[in-house]
């Protein structure tokens, strides 16, 4: 359950992000990237951040997380896929002379406060 | 109103990791994150290690475990010097545990420092901790589709260790599975095959990172 440290991580980082900006009030809306290839579980992050995000700036906010996919590229048969999971064959020639591309980060894309 | 962050979210374990490499750097000491699952064998290949380290070079141990010093006791009898840290529930060593963790030692002293993580094939491959080298261990008596089940922390590895080449002729292990899907997802790792109990194949191990060590600092430890 590194989902638990990673919420941990986000809500600090939050907090950070707000009162640098200057502005007082409380998050209604939180973005967040987790890649496909990051290894990081979805349902635990919303789980963690139920538990962690009451008694917080967070305690009302939306949690969007968008989950974006990798590219395969392929040095064979020259094929660019999207994948969900980590291969290590190209999906459509089965050659492994391939380069994986993005869909490894955990991004805080954007915070959106209470007017 | 709304901000734009666009930040990674783990970014403040990676600056503290990036701190703990800075200070290896400045100490010339040569760190290793050992990780593996459970039982693979990462404390019995460390007293072989250090067995074989001939005096090259002076060897640390930061042990991370969620409970008990049963590890750090092991190190400890072999005269190195150890550090426990008790996660008391966490999956993985984090950067702040480690910085933490090598207060209590003295680096000046230190040529090779090796992490061994929290038993976890998972977690533990998401945390920078500072190390130059991370290092896995697969034992042969885990099966042979393990890396092809755990791709993300074998991909992110330097080197892979198959641990227990002992107890081969009485499993199924294809030590070729393994290398195949090794050179799929980790082209450039190194892999040794050993068995800390006999102790063949741990020299090989111990002589690459005593050369690892000495072309960090061109020092020589004792």
């Amino acid at each position: 359950m590194h989902e638990f440290s990673i919420v941990e991580s986000l809500i600090e980082q939050v907090q950070q992000e707000v009162t640098r900006s200057g502005h007082d009030g409380r998050v209604v809306r939180l973005d967040i990237s987790v890649g496909r290839l990051s290894g990081v579980n979805v349902d635990s992050i919303r789980f963690a951040f139920e538990l962690l995000a009451p008694d917080t700036l967070l305690a009302d906010a939306d949690l969007q997380i968008a989950e974006p996919k990798a590219v395969c590229r392929c040095k064979a048969c020259e094929a660019k896929t999207k994948i969900d999971e980590l291969v290590v064959v190209c999906p459509v020639c089965g050659s492994g002379e391939i380069t994986l591309e993005g869909g490894q980060d955990l991004l805080l894309d954007s915070i959106e406060l209470k007017d | 109103m709304k901000i734009i962050a666009a930040k990674k979210i783990l970014r403040a374990n990676e600056e503290l990791a990036g701190k703990n490499r800075a200070q290896f750097n400045e100490k010339g000491v040569l760190v290793v994150n050992l990780v593996g699952s459970p039982g693979c064998g990462k404390t019995t290949f460390l007293e072989a290690l250090v067995a074989r380290l001939d005096g090259r070079a002076a060897p640390a141990v930061i042990e991370g475990d969620l409970a008990s010093t049963i590890d750090a006791q092991r190190i400890e009898k072999l005269g190195v010097p150890v550090v426990q840290i008790n996660t008391e529930g966490a999956c993985h060593l984090d950067a702040t545990m480690v910085a933490a963790a090598c207060d209590a030692l003295d680096l000046n002293r230190v040529d090779l420092l090796v992490i061994e993580n929290v038993g976890n094939l998972v977690c533990t491959a998401g945390f920078d901790l500072g190390e130059h080298l991370r290092i896995v261990i697969l034992s042969t008596s885990e099966g042979d589709d393990k890396v092809a089940k755990y791709p993300t922390i074998f991909q992110k590895s330097d080197a892979l260790l198959v641990t227990k080449t002992d107890l081969v002729p009485y499993g199924d292990f294809s030590i070729d599975r393994v290398t195949a899907d090794m050179k799929r997802l980790a082209p450039g790792a190194r892999l040794f095959q050993l068995s800390a109990r006999t102790g063949e194949g741990v020299q090989p191990v111990a002589d690459w990172l005593l050369g690892k060590c000495r072309r960090r600092e061109g020092r020589l430890g004792g």
